[in-house]
């Protein structure tokens, strides 16, 4: 989509929040002639004030164009960008009314104790204030204005850093922090929701109106557990419709820590038994390497890729495909048969272009490319493979030895390469490894028969 | 007209007037008060807004594959890379394939108790009848591989292999006729008009070949019975270039791909370059997205002058290819033949191909119906499975079987020995899926003595749909289209992963 909007529109975008600001003190400044001429009538003023209007009907109309644009670049939250966009429509539709009825080129009945002049200039002013506000939100983020504010602040508490799983309380590390982003916004001691606030612990052992939140050691009881785990449609659905609602591990986490924890707030990880499936989603949360195994194999954290990089190496006849979005982990491919000489050099100088991605690919076929032994020293390199597809390829045992720094590699593809039998000591090296595909190469049903009878993995594949 | 001029110039008077209007339109362009126009324009387009494919780019040049687009998907780590979906049409009958229902034989004949049926309505073809006896299975049923999967004798190929399945047994659906049943299944909803699975992941994954249609859909010529529309895969309300492209079943799976008598197709490139430009002026004049989409199928068809032939040429394939897909397979447009094809065609990355083979209606002479119908699918089936798993494909290819709904468990007409007939049942049904992301020799889900209720683990066809799109890295609720004033989605409002079957 991005591409699909021209630089230009863009580069205009970017002035609406400097032209919004003309119609602002246009409209505010007619507003107060207006205010100053209920005390001091004069006629120079009607004209001002027209003027004034015009001035900041024509600006809202270029600031609307303007934010149109900008918006196009995306970049913006859609409901609060949509609250925005109708605003600043009817606020510019409205002012335009407000120029018209003020300089008489359209003409409202009088009704008996309502001022015209005065109502739609108040009326824009309104808007225009809630036009802004919605703006200013969109800009910096809906809590900026009031961040530092006299009244209602929390004080943040800062966690001490933990080494290790084990030495998190429940409490503060896990259940404190999915209160704090899913459900305090409505229920703290500024905003009490149903009377219940989760603001400290002894708040949120007073409950709500409907009783206690939670029943120490009984989850299922529990009126929080209950809330969030209804239909989505239910009425007392919890989070509210329109709100992000808790993911699974989240109502996981609170349902361990009522039953498991017995609702303790002082209760470390240490203290308890605790399920794989927790570990998993605790040490995911806590941002520790998780190693249970229930999520799939870890992704690697990667640094984003440079655009210029990604082009030139499409520029070399890669598919490049990104596997999660905005994750910078990729899937790679060279179309079968890109490569037909057997000179070395010509895919030598593709694979190096692929280098710099060196960390970030994941998945990467080189089917029936012509990938020979020496090949294999470069994609040794390409540590975080998890997939690699080198069928019908002249490789051989030689080749296969590179490949064994590659440790999370679950499926490799040789068939129809010239592999053979010497290779399962190879196999055996990378620790990831589930699965070689070894149809139609030297090894013989036999042997990939008697290597799956010794060994627990990989799996040999062989043809049917 | 317009041999070697980069601007289009006709000799024709009143076509030149258009032309200067088309010259004064570059000028505003270039203005600010053009482009406040083109905004403006845009804005009052809003179909152009939510689609995902903007101005055709050269595929030579266009960083589509990693650019980020606005949908930003894949939502998490996909599984599944590309799909064959082996569509069974007509509803075939779980309890004479996969459902092993043994207490049956003992109620041979008797009527189906009230309290299993429930009231749940049935078709106008077996409504009326005074009685339901219980139709037993006539086929015989044995268990195969490390995983003891049942299945009957009607698929020996398949029983091979049950180890490479996943069987969910607890299928179920809303409809309970043919048409609005594989609509649902295909589209997400009944009535016709919304886009096809493959439409769907079309428009949210892109393509990986540029050569070929992301979405090709194959009906085999040797089964007949209800009939199918091309809606079933079509694109609905997403752009045009989405939609499933039919390979004919025949030898020639694209007409007039070879250049007609006395040309010789040379200044082709140049012809579909001026109407590209002509195109795109109609496009800056209107606006309508279909105009893009009209370029992007011109140029497709072009690609697939040289990609087709290719593709579909079976010439290079071995005999012990063909004669594991069976000797249909060299008999071009067969089921067998299009289970060969779709290979050809997921190795060269089409992302989703669409079988479909019709006759699975068995209300009457059900045993001898399922026999035929399993004759002509059984070996390219299990062939394709295999197929697939011995080239590695199997890793990140997702194959799914199964029809619209399932058959009852009761006889439709008249109950003997060895023959009777079995009407649709929309309430438990078998399908199986292998592959990508799917537990191996796995079974999931369960149904009562009659293959009538679901009792353990029911997925239903929102479910199934949920879970297919999940293996692709997307979440089934946030890849929505806006259309007609809200955002549709595959399963509309429903749906949930089923994790279970999933690795």
């Amino acid at each position: 989509m991005e591409s699909n909007i021209p630089d230009f529109i863009l580069f205009l975008g970017r002035f609406h929040p400097l032209v919004v600001h003309l119609p602002i003190g246009f409209l505010i400044f007619a507003f107060l002639l207006e205010i100053y001429g209920c005390w001091h009538r004069n006629p120079a003023l009607t004209m001002v004030i027209g003027l004034a209007l015009f001035g900041g009907a024509i600006s809202a109309l270029v600031a609307s164009v303007l934010g149109y644009m900008l918006s196009l670049g995306g970049d913006y939250e859609q409901s609060m960008l949509d609250m925005h966009f109708w605003f600043g429509i009817v606020t510019t539709i409205v002012t335009f009314f407000a120029w018209a009825i003020y300089s008489g080129k359209f003409n409202v009945p009088k009704l008996k104790g309502l001022k015209f002049n005065m109502a739609s200039l108040a009326l824009v002013v309104l808007l225009v204030g809630v036009t802004g506000h919605y703006g200013g939100n969109l800009t910096h983020g809906s809590d900026y204005l009031i961040k530092y504010a006299p009244f209602g602040r929390t004080e943040k508490v800062v966690l001490p850093p933990i080494v290790k799983l084990e030495e998190a309380v429940v409490y503060d590390y896990l259940v404190n922090p999915i209160l704090e982003s899913k459900c305090i916004g409505c229920h703290s001691s500024n905003k009490k929701k149903g009377g219940l606030s989760f603001q400290d612990s002894v708040a949120f052992k007073k409950g709500g109106k409907n009783g206690d939140a939670f029943i120490a050691g009984n989850a299922a009881k529990s009126e929080m557990i209950k809330r969030v785990g209804l239909d989505p449609q239910h009425e007392d659905h919890m989070p509210p419709e329109g709100k992000t609602p808790l993911t699974d591990g989240e109502k996981l986490i609170l349902s361990f820590w009522i039953d498991k924890a017995n609702a303790d707030f002082k209760v470390k990880l240490a203290d308890l038994e605790i399920p794989e499936e927790i570990t998993s989603i605790a040490s995911n949360m806590l941002g520790f390497e998780d190693d249970t195994g229930i999520s799939g194999i870890p992704l690697p954290k990667v640094e984003a890729v440079n655009v210029e990089i990604l082009r030139d190496i499409e520029g070399a006849g890669f598919n490049i495909r990104e596997l999660i979005f905005e994750s910078g982990l990729y899937e790679v491919v060279l179309p079968p048969g890109s490569i037909t000489s057997m000179d070395r050099g010509e895919l030598e100088v593709k694979l190096e272009k692929l280098l710099p991605l060196k960390d970030n690919i994941l998945w990467l076929s080189l089917k029936d490319n012509k990938v020979q032994d020496e090949h294999l020293t470069t994609i040794g390199q390409f540590v975080n493979l998890q997939k690699l597809e080198m069928g019908k390829n002249p490789i051989t045992d030689v080749g296969i030895a590179k490949l064994t720094g590659i440790q999370n590699i679950a499926g490799l593809n040789l068939y129809q390469t010239k592999i053979t039998a010497s290779s399962f000591g190879n196999f055996l090296k990378m620790e990831g490894l589930e699965r070689v595909y070894a149809w139609g190469t030297a090894i013989t049903e036999d042997e990939a028969a008697r290597f799956e009878e010794k060994e627990s993995r990989p799996a040999i594949i062989m043809g049917m | 007209m317009c041999d070697r001029h980069d601007k289009l110039r006709s000799n024709n008077r009143n076509l030149q007037s258009i032309e200067k209007q088309w010259d004064r339109r570059e000028f505003f362009k270039k203005t600010s008060l053009g482009l406040g126009a083109m905004a403006l324009g845009a804005l009052l387009q809003s179909e152009k807004l939510w689609s995902a494919v903007g101005p055709i780019a050269d595929p030579n040049t266009s960083l589509n594959s990693f650019a980020k687009n606005k949908l930003g998907l894949p939502h998490h780590m996909p599984k599944a890379k590309r799909i064959v979906y082996l569509f069974q049409s007509g509803g075939p009958s779980q309890l004479d394939l996969f459902d092993y229902k043994p207490k049956l034989k003992d109620m041979f004949g008797q009527d189906l108790p009230d309290s299993i049926r429930a009231g749940q309505r049935l078709t106008g073809m077996s409504a009326d009848q005074t009685a339901f006896p219980i139709a037993a299975s006539t086929l015989n049923f044995k268990q195969y591989g490390e995983s003891r999967a049942w299945v009957s004798e009607a698929m020996p190929y398949l029983s091979e292999i049950v180890d490479d399945l996943c069987f969910i047994k607890g299928m179920h659906t809303d409809a309970i006729n043919h048409d609005p049943a594989i609509t649902f299944f295909q589209t997400g909803s009944q009535q016709p008009g919304r886009p096809s699975i493959g439409s769907w992941i079309s428009y949210g994954l892109g393509s990986d070949n540029d050569n070929l249609p992301t979405f090709i859909s194959l009906v085999s010529k040797n089964g007949s019975g209800q009939p199918l529309y091309s809606r079933l895969w079509g694109n609905g309300f997403l752009p045009t270039e989405h939609q499933g492209v039919q390979f004919r079943s025949g030898k020639d799976p694209v007409l007039y791909l070879g250049d007609p008598e006395n040309y010789d197709g040379k200044d082709r490139r140049q012809m579909l370059d001026y109407l590209k430009k002509l195109n795109g002026m109609a496009y800056d004049a209107f606006g309508d997205p279909e105009i893009n989409a009209r370029i992007a199928q011109y140029e497709m068809a072009y690609r697939m002058q040289t990609s087709v032939p290719e593709v579909t040429d079976t010439s290079d394939e071995p005999d012990y290819i063909f004669e594991m897909y069976g000797p249909d397979s060299r008999n071009p447009g067969t089921y067998a033949a299009n289970c060969l094809m779709a290979r050809k065609l997921l190795e060269k990355d089409v992302k989703f191909v669409q079988l479909y083979h019709q006759g699975w209606d068995q209300h009457g002479n059900c045993p001898g119906g399922v026999k035929y119908q399993s004759k002509n699918t059984d070996q390219g089936t299990a062939a394709l499975i295999k197929d697939l798993k011995q080239r590695g494909m199997l890793e990140d290819t997702l194959v799914v079987w199964g029809g619209e709904f399932g058959r009852t468990v009761y006889s439709q007409g008249q109950l003997t020995e060895t023959n009777y007939g079995r009407d649709h049942h929309p309430k438990a049904f078998t399908m199986f899926m292998a592959g990508a992301g799917v537990k191996p020799g796995f079974t999931y889900g369960e149904t009562d003595d009659f293959s009538y209720n679901i009792i353990k683990d029911p997925v239903h066809t929102h479910d199934f749909q949920a879970t297919l799109l999940h293996l692709f890295g997307i979440d089934h609720e946030r890849l929505t289209f806006k259309h007609q004033g809200r955002r549709y989605r595959l399963t509309d409002v429903h749906g949930d992963v089923v994790k279970d079957i999933l690795i």
